[in-house]
């Protein structure tokens, strides 16, 4: 009872999250769900290692492809700034 | 009177939709793809409930944030049974515990509308096929 009590309880405070710069890691995980449904609605018949293959592989160009964002948005941020 | 197959399969098209919006992946279940079924509920439910335990109920706002509660609803219908809840309980969040707790909840509604709009085209598909053999 007391578990179940303390699991309820975890739903109904938020979490401490501060603004800093670890708190943009959350992103891996919400990418990685993207990637393996994405994948899933994609390919007709799952097969273990082709799947894992294709998630991995989008996952990785959606990090890099945002990294390459963010690196374009701080360089132009610090040219019209300095 | 029975109905015409071709209207039969446009029901059969409407209950694979329901079916995956009740309960994500229960779509794909119904085509008799179990694999995906598994793979999409677990996604979808994990990233929905990780959603909520970092932005607690309150990120779940029927008045205050309308188009994050409509994507939302589409993870389930549950979730308006979670708005009602939510509502009445008073709760609060700000900060970035609300922004990540709404932007997981939100985009697993998404994703399971996404899959709700592939098992129903995958049962048209698999119709038209058979109906050609």
């Amino acid at each position: 009872m007391i578990t179940v009590s303390f699991i309820l309880a975890s739903f109904v405070r938020p979490e401490m999250i501060g603004v800093n710069p670890q708190s943009m890691l959350w992103l891996l995980p919400l990418v990685a769900a993207i990637s393996i449904v994405y994948k899933t609605t994609k390919i007709p018949a799952i097969k273990f290692t082709t799947f894992l293959k294709e998630v991995v592989i989008l996952f990785s160009s959606i990090v890099i492809f945002m990294i390459i964002t963010a690196g374009v948005l701080y360089t132009m941020a610090w040219l019209l700034t300095e | 009177m029975a109905l015409q197959p071709k209207y039969k399969h446009v029901v059969f098209l409407i209950i694979v939709g329901l079916l995956g919006w009740a309960v994500p992946g229960a779509g794909h279940l119904a085509i008799n793809k179990k694999t995906h079924a598994f793979i999409i509920f677990l996604t979808i439910a994990v990233t929905f409930i990780v959603g909520l335990y970092i932005g607690s109920l309150a990120v779940i706002d029927s008045v205050g944030s309308k188009p994050w509660y409509a994507a939302q609803v589409m993870n389930s219908p549950a979730v308006v049974i979670l708005g009602h809840i939510s509502s009445k309980g008073g709760y609060d969040v700000y900060g970035r515990p609300g922004e990540i707790g709404q932007i997981y909840t939100s985009i697993a509604g998404l994703l399971n509308l996404l899959c709700i709009v592939n098992a129903v085209y995958w049962a048209h598909i698999f119709r038209a096929a058979n109906e050609q053999e």
